[in-house]
C-alpha cells in the first residue's frame, strides 16, 4: 500500500509552500498594523518549514535532517514573535499606535 | 710608519673630532677647542708622511697609493638604456695634485684655527664653530682624495652645508642668514650640473672610478660630443663651487661670516675645490671638444675682469679682499683653459694664493677685531697702532699684486708664460687686469692702515692682535713672501719636488716633464705693469685720496655701476622677483585651483551632493524597506537564474 506521500506528488507541497509564502510576502507589504506584517512574516516562515519537510520525506528518507530544520525554524519563529511583540508593545506604549507608517522617526 | 695607503687618516681625524666636539662641547673643557686643533695638527704631520712616501716614489708609476673599499653595490641600475652597476666606494687615492691640495689645506686649516683661538675667544656657539670647522676641514681633505665621482660628490655637498653652517655662524643677524641661504643656494645650482656630469659620465663608463674614467677619454671610449658636454656639467659644479661668474655673486656675500671662515673659504677650501676638480679633471678636457677649455678660459677671463675693477671701490676691507679672491680664481680659471700645460701654473697659483689670502684675511680679522668697524671710511692710520697686522697685510697685499719676488710673482707669472704660448689675446687681458690689482691692494692697505684715522673713537681703542692671532699671520706672512720660489729646481730639490713644482704637478698628466725656464721678458713686462699699478695706487689714495674722490665724482656713472657690482646681484634678484616668483605664482595658482579647489574640494563636494541625493530613499516606513528588500531578493534570484541557465 502507497503511503500518502507517494501518492501525492512533490510539487503539491512546493505549490503550497509557495502559495503560502506569496501570502505572506503580500501581508508583509499590503499591512499597516504590526502585528498583522508580524502574522505575515509567520506565515512564510512555515511555507519554508513546509518546504524542508517535504523535501525531507521525498529525497532524504533515512535521515531528518529536514526534519531538524524544521524544528529550529519552528524555534526561532516563537524566538522571534516573543521579540517583536515585545518591540511592538514598547511602540504602542510610546506612540499609541501599532501602525508602522507612523513610526517612521529613524530617516534622514 | 704611516704611508699612502693609511693617507684615510688624514680627513678621518679631524671627522672623529667633529662628532666628538658636535656631541660633547657642553662637557669639555674650552668648549674642546684643543681637539679640533689637534685633529688639524694630526692629520698636518699625518701630510708629511704621506708626502714623504710618494715623492720617494717619484720619479716612476705611484704604487700603494689607494685605499678604501665599497660600502654599497646595487647590480644592474637601468638609466636611458644602459645598464650599469652602481658601486659606492668609500676609495682615497694620493696622487701630486692631492698632495698640493693636502698641504694646503691641512696648513690653512691648522693655521685658521689657531688663530680662531683668539679671534672666537667668548663668541657664541664657540664649541660649534669649532666642530662645523672641522667637519669643513674632513670634508675638503676627503674631496682631494677622493678617487670616485661619488665619493667626491658627497663630499663636495659636506663642504657647501658647512660653508653655510660657517657663513650664518651669526645666524641671529638677518644680513648673515641671508648671506649664508645666498652661498648655499648659488652653490647648489652649481652642484646640480655637477651631479648630471657625473650621472653622465657614469651612464657611458659604467663607473665611478675617475682613474679608469681617464683611460677611458684618452682611449677615445666616449663619444666626443657626449664627454664634452659630461665635462662641461662638471665645469658648471665647479664654477659654482669656485664663485665664477656668473656664480660670483655668493662670495662677497659669504663676508657675513666670522673672519678665520672667511679666510678658510677663500684659501683653502671651498673656493679652491673648484679650480682642483677642474685640474683633476683634466684628462676629460683634454679628450672633449676645444670648446670646452675655451669656456673655461673665457668664465675665467671674465670673472677676473669684473673682480678687479669691483674691487675698485668697495668700502668694506673683507670686501675688497673677497674681490681679489675672485680675481685670483679666474686667473687660476684662465690657466686651466691652456689646457694641460696650465695645471701646474694653475696648481701654483693656489699654492702661494692660499697663503697669502689666508693672510690677508688674517689680518683683517686682526682689525676687525681690534677695532670692531670693517668699512675704511671708519679706518686709517692704523699703521703705527698695529704694526704685526699692518705689516703682514701688507706682505700680502704685495703678494697679490704680484710684486718681485713674492710667491704671488711667480704664480700669476708661469699663468702668463702659459698664456704666451697658448694665445695672445687671453696673455694681454691678463695683462692688464695686473695694474688694477696692485692699485684696489695698495688702496685697502693705504685706507686701512696709513692717513689720518677717519673714527677717532676706533682708532683709540685699536691695539696689535694678542700672539695667538699674530703668530698665525708672521708664519703665514713668511710662507707667502717665500713660497714661490717652489718654481725653481734646485730649491724644488732641496723639498723633495723633481724639477720644481711645475714638473712634479705636470708629472700627474704627462710623462715628459717641462724643465722649468726663467722667462726674463715676461718677468720684466709685468713687473714695469705691476710697479705701475702700486704707484698709481700711492698716488690716487695716498694722503687725502683727494685723486680718488675726484675720479669718482667725474665719472658717476661709473662709479655707481661698480658699486652696484655691474648690477649682476640686482640682475638675478629682478629675475627671482619676476620669474621664478612669477613662476612660483603660476604654479601656486594650479595649486590652489586644480589641486585644491578641483581634486580635493571637489571630490568631497561631488560625494556629498550624491550623499545629499541618496539620502531620501530612507524614508524611516518600514514597507518600503521591505519592498527593497523583496525586489532585491527577486532581481538577484532573475539574475541568478538566468546566469546559471
Amino acid at each position: 500500500m502507497e503511503t500518502a506521500a507517494e501518492q501525492i506528488p512533490l510539487e503539491h507541497f512546493l505549490f503550497a509552500a509557495g502559495v503560502l509564502f506569496s501570502i505572506g510576502v503580500y501581508g508583509v507589504l499590503s499591512r499597516r498594523n504590526a502585528v498583522l506584517i508580524l502574522m505575515s512574516v509567520e506565515l512564510m516562515l512555515n511555507a519554508v518549514a513546509v518546504n524542508f519537510v517535504a523535501f525531507a520525506v521525498y529525497t532524504d528518507g533515512a535521515l531528518f535532517r529536514g526534519l531538524i530544520f524544521a524544528v529550529f525554524v519552528i524555534i526561532i519563529a516563537a524566538a522571534e514573535v516573543g521579540l517583536a511583540l515585545g518591540i511592538i508593545l514598547r511602540v504602542f506604549r510610546n506612540r499609541a499606535t501599532a501602525n508602522v507608517d507612523e513610526v517612521s522617526q529613524l530617516k534622514w | 710608519m704611516v704611508d699612502m695607503e693609511q693617507a684615510w687618516l688624514i680627513p678621518a681625524i679631524p671627522a672623529v673630532a667633529f662628532v666628538v666636539l658636535a656631541f660633547l662641547n657642553g662637557y669639555l673643557p674650552r668648549r674642546g677647542d684643543f681637539i679640533a686643533i689637534g685633529a688639524i695638527a694630526a692629520a698636518f704631520i699625518l701630510f708629511f708622511a704621506v708626502a714623504i712616501d710618494l715623492l720617494d716614489q717619484l720619479p716612476g708609476e705611484l704604487e700603494h697609493n689607494t685605499s678604501g673599499f665599497d660600502w654599497l653595490t646595487i647590480n644592474g641600475i637601468q638609466l636611458l638604456g644602459q645598464t650599469n652597476d652602481f658601486v659606492l666606494r668609500i676609495g682615497f687615492r694620493v696622487d701630486q695634485l692631492t698632495l698640493v691640495m693636502l698641504a694646503v689645506v691641512t696648513f690653512v686649516g691648522l693655521m685658521v684655527q689657531v688663530y680662531s683661538l683668539g679671534y672666537m675667544k667668548g663668541e657664541v656657539r664657540y664649541g660649534w664653530y669649532y666642530a662645523v670647522l672641522s667637519l669643513f676641514l674632513a670634508s675638503m681633505l676627503t674631496l682631494v682624495l677622493a678617487d670616485n665621482f661619488l665619493l667626491l660628490y658627497i663630499v663636495w655637498e659636506g663642504v657647501g652645508i658647512c660653508s653655510f653652517l660657517l657663513i650664518g655662524h651669526y645666524f641671529e643677524r638677518r644680513s648673515a642668514a641671508e648671506a649664508a641661504k645666498k652661498a648655499f643656494v648659488t652653490t647648489r645650482l652649481g652642484d646640480v650640473a655637477l651631479l648630471i656630469g657625473i650621472i653622465l659620465l657614469w651612464r657611458e663608463a659604467g663607473t665611478f672610478d675617475m682613474s679608469e674614467i681617464f683611460h677611458m677619454a684618452e682611449a677615445g671610449e666616449f663619444d666626443q660630443g657626449y664627454l664634452t658636454m659630461a665635462t662641461l656639467f662638471l665645469f658648471g659644479g665647479a664654477a659654482g663651487k669656485s664663485a665664477q661668474f656668473p656664480f660670483h655673486v655668493w662670495l662677497p656675500d659669504a663676508m657675513e661670516g666670522p673672519t678665520p671662515v672667511s679666510a678658510l673659504i677663500h684659501a683653502a677650501t671651498m673656493v679652491v675645490a673648484g679650480v682642483y676638480l677642474v685640474a683633476r679633471v683634466m684628462p676629460l678636457f683634454e679628450a672633449s671638444y676645444d670648446g670646452a677649455l675655451y669656456v673655461v678660459l673665457a668664465v675665467g677671463l671674465i670673472t677676473t675682469f669684473i673682480s678687479a675693477f669691483m674691487g675698485l671701490v668697495m668700502t668694506d676691507i673683507k670686501r675688497v679682499v673677497a674681490y681679489s679672491t675672485l680675481n685670483s680664481l679666474g686667473l687660476m680659471m684662465v690657466a686651466l683653459g691652456f689646457g694641460e700645460a696650465g695645471v701646474g701654473p694653475a696648481m701654483l697659483y693656489l699654492f702661494s694664493h692660499a697663503f697669502f689670502k689666508a693672510l690677508l684675511f688674517l689680518a683683517c680679522g686682526s682689525v676687525i677685531h681690534a677695532t670692531e668697524k670693517q668699512e675704511v671710511t671708519a679706518l686709517g692710520g692704523l699703521g703705527r697702532k698695529m704694526p704685526i697686522t699692518s705689516a703682514t697685510f701688507a706682505v700680502g697685499a704685495l703678494a697679490m699684486a704680484g710684486l718681485v719676488p713674492l710667491s704671488g710673482f711667480f704664480a700669476k707669472d708661469e699663468i702668463l708664460v702659459a698664456a704666451e704660448h697658448f694665445s695672445y689675446a687671453p696673455f694681454i687681458l691678463i695683462l692688464a687686469t695686473l695694474p688694477i690689482t696692485a692699485m684696489y691692494m695698495v688702496r685697502v692697505y693705504l685706507l686701512t692702515f696709513s692717513g689720518e684715522p677717519k673714527d677717532a673713537h676706533a682708532h683709540e681703542h685699536a691695539h696689535e692682535s694678542p700672539p695667538l692671532m699674530s703668530w698665525p699671520l708672521v708664519l703665514l706672512a713668511g710662507l707667502a713672501a717665500v713660497a714661490g720660489f717652489v718654481v725653481f729646481e734646485p730649491i724644488g730639490k732641496a723639498i723633495g719636488l723633481e724639477s720644481g713644482f711645475l714638473g712634479f704637478v705636470e708629472s700627474v698628466l704627462v710623462e715628459e716633464v717641462h724643465a722649468f725656464e726663467f722667462n726674463w721678458p715676461i718677468a720684466i713686462v709685468s713687473s714695469l705693469l705691476v710697479g705701475g699699478g702700486l704707484g698709481a695706487g700711492v698716488m690716487i689714495w695716498g694722503g687725502e685720496a683727494a685723486p680718488a674722490t675726484a675720479a669718482a665724482a667725474r665719472f658717476p656713472a661709473v662709479h655707481r655701476l661698480l658699486l652696484n657690482k655691474f648690477y649682476v646681484d640686482a640682475f638675478y634678484q629682478w629675475a627671482i622677483n619676476n620669474v621664478v616668483l612669477g613662476f612660483a605664482k603660476v604654479i601656486a595658482f594650479f595649486d590652489r585651483a586644480v589641486i585644491n579647489d578641483t581634486g580635493v574640494n571637489g571630490s568631497g563636494e561631488v560625494t556629498n551632493g550624491l550623499g545629499f541625493l541618496l539620502k531620501f530613499q530612507q524614508t524611516g516606513k518600514l514597507p518600503n524597506y521591505a519592498l527593497a528588500m523583496i525586489l532585491g531578493v527577486a532581481v538577484l534570484a532573475i539574475v541568478g537564474f538566468s546566469v546559471k541557465g
